[in-house]
């Protein structure tokens, strides 16, 4: 069956020429000199006043990557990227990092308000919630001004809202740069040990050259009392950002997390490498969602991000959990598979995506989960939605080790192809080296819902209405998995079914 | 030969480049033929695949063929009975074909005899850089038959195709080609005792609105290494039945690329591979959908114990024009031992937007549900697993018309089971 009417346009709605934060602002801007050598390298760790230790380490990637060539497994094909013709440090003139509020440019104050993220710090009376219901419909979640986020722009992050409340609560919120200078105990312990800097030829690149990106450290037994989030923006011409985050979350602690990004119309394409490294401790929990909104390019397949990402969790505690949730519609090229490593017994990942490809895009996402201890748990639901000229790859892996008794897996990847020119592609591996372990792929719709179907129709539903309606709910499983005030990017997704989609 | 390469080859490399160097002087062919051998094994002194090659990430073939032996002609075994009484039996021993018996209305050639006049240079070439099996066969091949059933015969008779082995190494060739609307019962034995390496290739041409059932039965020596290839084409309207069983050899490589050419063709593979001791098994499946309203469905069942590591690889691809797919893909494992591996790849390429595709797969151990009902009910637990693991294949090949077919299957499993009990 094709794809009905209602959800040719939705997902036209984010077609590549819908594009709404195109837009560039003219900031002065210190930029590195474009290339990449270890003089650069020295000159971002002087700018960010690193300790020895930081700069040795990226010296350490760097030599590793010289070494390295690119990987060419995955989907996608695009033109060499020059490493020497890029920028690997701009920043906003008279602007070395954080500060308080009022003393960012109010340039750059002007641009997230632009983007729908009022960097204000809206006061949350003491023990006094607000009423939700009588607010009007916030456009976003950041519009609420209850999260507080991370600003980074370009190669530097501006401003930390909400640092002191969190501070309260013990939960450190800060850009990874001021983490190396004023928590480099907590940067030394873990930075590394999820994603080591020899790991793939761009998360060594990362290393070597990453110049911000978020730091999070949730204490023992606590709850973070509010969204985490961090918005990514490129501006500047031939740069790359190289953004690093790191999340920390000790024995029995809670955070749930959101990230961001946008960047401005351009025909060249920018290159976006980040690594992203989650610690899930004892009993500990991460929910992390992404919605991905980098420049897609145009019509013609011009321009956009490429967008080549490692992220990966490490489930390092028994019963502990992390959960990745992504709603992915930008970039010219994505490259990204956001992992679990499920190493404490009774650990849990899971990993919910809705990837939608149009124009000329080209998608190779999905995720691992590697099963090292036992009664472990992993859940994969991905949604891929190919339209246009586009391809749209689910890459997984899923891995049962030796010891990892009773350990369990589900897996269930869909796609559906709108028009003639776009193809969709499953590429899952499943290993299992456990006789206990139990894991179930399926790629079907029919087994979804024949019975539902069936059950649906004989009440009187038109077919279409009958499929659209499961399928709906389905999809809104994965939706709900974002946290609640995040959805609107999202609810545009909501709309489009998956009726006749494919394995 | 080329000495740079040569320093670098393993023992099984080195050893299948010196047997062709021996051989090469008695093996049939053209001057054609000759050339083809020659790539080959130039394709073979450039490695055997590991696992970066993608189509053999899960079997690295130049690690794990660590051996191989060389030619023996004395190892001739006899003819085996067939599996089907009253069928027509054409058996190839230690590379040549000896047996054959007439059908009626079925031309049947020796491949040798293709060879000699060059009629089977076009079909020699490998297909690409990893397709490692069709070049060892190529560069060896000594024997096998022609199958050729003309357009419209409705043949009661099974053909019973057997590839012998004893030790050594053997490879054969068996170019199939059913005619439109006939209809053929194919049954391929690859069977014998001994550390043998056996390559052997099968290219079956379905014709428009043909039928054909062809069924695979892998029971070489427990030690024999098994190279297996088939490439198939599908006409319009034709239905292609093809039933797999592996219950041998230590390791086993059976890739098979389907081309779906016909609009309205159907194709259903069913495959069970019973997996014990140290047996590395792959079957790889490359299908294509390229013509319009084309169906097919696979299904394969594994048991796996002892040490043994059995691979699935099933990729499905529609093309652009292939509207109105019908494609479903399941794989089933049973692990039962903690020493034992399965890895699976099913793998969807779809570049047409109207079509229903799936996979499924599964890995699990016995149900304890199933095994308690059945023990509730008085049944041990010995025999109560031995249910549940028969009924798990049965299941698929009972779907068999033949009654007959089923009861011999079925045996080779109950004989399997009393071996790995």
């Amino acid at each position: 069956m094709a794809a009905v009417q209602e959800t040719i346009d939705q997902v036209r709605l984010l077609d590549v020429d819908q594009y709404k934060y195109g837009f560039e602002t003219e900031i002065e801007t210190d930029l590195a000199p474009k290339g990449l050598d270890e003089d650069i390298i020295r000159f971002i760790s002087a700018k960010k006043d690193e300790p020895e230790w930081m700069l040795e380490w990226r010296l350490g990637a760097f030599r590793r990557w010289l070494t390295l060539t690119e990987p060419n497994w995955a989907r996608v094909d695009y033109p060499k990227i020059d490493f020497q013709d890029i920028h690997y440090y701009a920043a906003p003139k008279n602007q070395t990092g954080p500060r308080s509020l009022d003393e960012v440019d109010p340039e750059l104050l002007r641009v997230y308000e632009k983007l729908g993220i009022p960097l204000r710090e809206q006061e949350i009376l003491a023990g006094v919630q607000k009423d939700v219901d009588s607010e009007e419909p916030s456009d976003n979640v950041y519009a609420s001004g209850r999260v507080a986020v991370d600003a980074v722009f370009d190669s530097i992050s501006v401003v930390t809202t909400f640092k002191e409340e969190l501070a309260k609560s013990g939960v450190i919120f800060c850009s990874i740069s001021e983490a190396v200078r004023e928590h480099p105990e907590l940067v030394k312990k873990y930075l590394g040990t999820v994603v080591p800097t020899t790991d793939n030829y761009y998360a060594t690149l990362n290393s070597a050259v990453f110049t911000d990106g978020s730091f999070v450290y949730i204490p023992k037994g606590v709850r973070c009392p509010m969204e985490l989030s961090t918005y990514f923006r490129i501006n500047e011409k031939n740069t790359g950002q190289f953004e690093r985050t790191l999340i920390i979350a000790d024995e029995g602690s809670y955070v749930s997390y959101l990230e961001g990004c946008t960047a401005p119309q351009r025909d060249e394409n920018q290159l976006h490498a980040a690594v992203v490294e989650l610690i899930a401790l004892d009993d500990a929990e991460i929910k992390y969602s992404t919605v991905q909104n980098w420049y897609p390019g145009d019509k013609q397949g011009k321009g956009g991000i490429y967008n080549f990402v490692t992220k990966r969790g490490d489930c390092r505690g028994k019963n502990s959990k992390i959960s990745w949730t992504q709603v992915e519609t930008g970039s010219a090229i994505t490259w990204k598979y956001p992992s679990c490593i499920l190493r404490g017994d009774g650990s849990q990942g899971e990993f919910y995506s809705i990837a939608v490809s149009n124009g000329h895009q080209q998608i190779d996402s999905g995720t691992k989960m590697i099963h090292l201890g036992k009664n472990t748990r992993s859940r994969i639901i991905s949604k891929g939605i190919s339209a246009g000229k586009s391809s749209n790859t689910y890459r997984g892996q899923v891995s049962i080790h030796r010891r990892a008794e009773n350990a369990r897996n589900f897996t269930n990847c869909d796609s559906l192809l709108i028009g003639n020119d776009c193809g969709a592609h499953t590429v899952p591996y499943i290993e299992a080296k456990n006789s206990t372990a139990k894991v179930e792929h399926e790629a079907t719709t029919s087994k979804i819902s024949e019975d539902q179907l069936f059950y649906v129709m004989q009440r009187g539903v038109p077919e279409e209405e009958a499929i659209a309606l499961i399928v709906n709910g389905f999809v809104k499983d994965v939706i709900q998995e974002l946290p609640m005030e995040f959805a609107v990017e999202a609810q545009k997704l909501i709309g489009i079914s998956l009726e006749g989609s494919v394995g | 030969m080329n000495i740079h390469a040569s320093a670098t080859l393993t023992p099984a490399e080195a050893a299948l480049v010196d047997g062709f160097a021996q051989r090469v002087s008695e093996l049939a062919g053209d001057a054609g033929v000759a050339l083809n051998r020659d790539n080959a094994i130039e394709a073979i002194k450039n490695g055997l695949p590991t696992r970066r090659v993608e189509a053999w990430h899960y079997t690295d073939l130049r690690r794990l063929l660590n051996a191989v032996p060389s030619f023996d002609p004395a190892a001739r075994p006899a003819a085996l009975k067939p599996l089907l009484e009253g069928s027509a039996v054409l058996s190839v021993s230690n590379g040549v074909g000896g047996v054959i018996a007439s059908v009626d209305g079925v031309e049947i050639e020796r491949f040798q005899d293709l060879l000699l006049a060059g009629d089977a240079r076009a079909a020699l070439a490998p297909a690409d850089s990893a397709d490692a099996i069709a070049a060892i066969n190529t560069a060896l091949v000594s024997d096998g038959f022609a199958l050729a059933v003309p357009a419209g015969a409705d043949i009661a008779t099974p053909i019973e195709l057997q590839n012998l082995q004893a030790g050594g190494q053997v490879h054969a060739r068996f170019p199939v080609t059913v005619g439109a609307g006939a209809r053929v019962t194919v049954i391929e034995r690859q069977a014998g005792t001994g550390d043998t390496l056996a390559s052997s290739v099968t290219t079956l041409d379905v014709a428009d609105g043909a039928e054909v059932l062809y069924v695979v039965v892998q029971e070489q020596g427990e030690g024999a290494s098994h190279l297996g290839q088939m490439r198939i084409t599908l006409g319009k309207d034709s239905k292609l039945t093809l039933f797999l069983m592996n219950i041998g050899a230590k390791l086993v490589r059976q890739d098979l690329v389907i081309a779906a050419r016909g609009e309205g063709s159907d194709f259903n593979l069913r495959g069970v591979n019973l997996l014990g001791g140290d047996t590395h098994c792959d079957v790889t499946m490359v299908l294509d959908h390229l013509a319009p309203h084309t169906t097919s469905t696979e299904i394969i069942r594994n048991v796996i114990t002892d040490r043994a590591h059995g691979v699935f690889q099933g990729q499905i691809r529609v093309a652009r024009d292939a509207q109105k797919t019908d494609a479903k893909m399941a794989c089933n494992t049973l692990l039962l031992s903690d020493d034992a591996e399965f890895s699976t790849k099913p793998e969807l390429e779809i570049f047409a937007d109207d079509v229903a595709c799936g996979h499924g797969a599964t890995v699990t151990e016995i149900d304890n549900d199933h095994l308690f009902y059945l023990m509730a009910r008085g049944v041990d637990e010995k025999t109560g697993r031995a249910m549940l693991i028969k009924a798990f294949l049965a299941e698929i090949i009972e779907e068999l018309e033949s009654e007959e077919l089923v009861a011999v299957l079925e045996a080779k499993l109950d004989d399997w089971f009393a071996k790995h009990a």
